[in-house]
């Protein structure tokens, strides 16, 4: 009885894709749909081993189960990235702030106005990044019950967020080089925090979007 | 009944079958197809992707609880789920006076 119910347990878990907590919730959701219908079924007379069959019978294929939580999995994907993007965004921009103060402060110079081109380019990254963050989080909660496309736009949505602040990384980080070449003196202890903080920023920001990517594939 | 027949009106079915209060997603199912006497048998594991679809949607919220060792999520309608059950009630009606008239031949009465 156990085998068949935890046999089917893992096949659906294994056909559900991320993210995992959420896969761990519905596991553990249907383990008890499963182990309350074949209760129900023992308690109607069958034996124990065909309780748990007919239960799971009833569930339905696991691979249709799966395929039924993909937009919800996509949703909950999408909303976990844009809202990591919109909570992190204004940390990593304290930090390049900070820099741009500290150098002022430390050296008495503004940064070259080359730079500025820097500036204006991320600036052109946040008008694509933030509004795309939130539209991902919006249409993952209440407005789902009129956009059916939701989860894809969501998931879309939280994929460009994220690879605009891949971009925007990239250029804050060059920018960086080429301020450190072109000034000969930066605040080097904020320099080192910006550039931790816009890496790490980058190569999450990078795996979180192939994640939306992928979580979107498995919609169409 | 077959699937594609509901398919549209689950939602609302869902809805209904937590109007009386909070169930987890294996008694949803039993109550549906109790209420049809049987006619209603989806899949089992089907009704669960529509009940988080429900909750994204806030139509219901869930809460988990243990029973018999084991995690449980159970289900209820939320102030805006109750009234979109009413708003499928009164689009069924409508529609279902709309067909029923076309299907027997007479005038369909009058829109309220």
């Amino acid at each position: 009885m156990r085998r068949v119910v935890g046999s089917y347990l893992a096949e659906l878990a294994d056909q559900l894709g991320r993210p995992s907590a959420a896969r761990a919730a519905i596991v553990a959701e249907l383990e008890d749909g499963l182990w309350t219908a074949t209760i129900a079924h023992q308690t109607r007379g069958l034996p124990p081993e065909e309780a748990a069959r007919t239960a799971v019978a009833e569930f339905g294929d696991p691979h249709t189960v799966a395929a039924g939580f993909g937009p919800e999995l996509a949703a909950a994907t999408g909303r976990r990235v844009a809202l990591a993007l919109l909570t992190t965004g204004p940390l990593v921009g304290s930090c390049w702030l900070l820099l741009g103060a500290a150098t002022w402060r430390w050296t008495g110079r503004e940064l070259p106005a080359a730079l500025g081109l820097v500036v204006a380019l991320v600036g052109l990254v946040l008008v694509v990044a933030v509004p795309a963050a939130v539209l991902s989080v919006a249409v993952s909660g209440r407005l789902s019950r009129w956009l059916p496309t939701g989860p894809q736009v969501g998931a879309t949505a939280a994929a460009v967020a994220a690879s605009a602040c891949v971009v925007g990384d990239l250029l804050l980080l060059g920018g960086l080089l080429a301020a450190a070449v072109l000034t000969g003196g930066l605040a080097w202890p904020a320099a080192l925090l910006a550039a931790g903080v816009s890496s790490t920023r980058l190569s999450l920001a990078g795996r979180a979007a192939r994640r939306c990517l992928a979580a979107r594939a498995t919609l169409t | 009944m077959r699937a594609e027949v509901l398919k549209g009106h689950l939602d609302g079915l869902l809805l209904a079958a937590l109007e009386a209060g909070p169930l987890h997603g294996y008694a949803v199912m039993e109550a549906l197809r109790t209420g049809s006497g049987g006619r209603v048998d989806l899949p089992t594991g089907t009704v669960y992707p529509a009940l988080h679809r429900l909750e994204r949607a806030e139509l219901v919220r869930s809460r988990w609880s243990t029973e018999g060792g084991r995690r449980r999520r159970s289900y209820e309608l939320t102030p805006a789920g109750s009234r979109a059950l009413a708003e499928e009630r009164g689009s069924w009606q409508e529609f279902s006076t709309t067909v029923s008239a076309l299907l027997e031949g007479r005038p369909s009465p009058a829109p309220a």
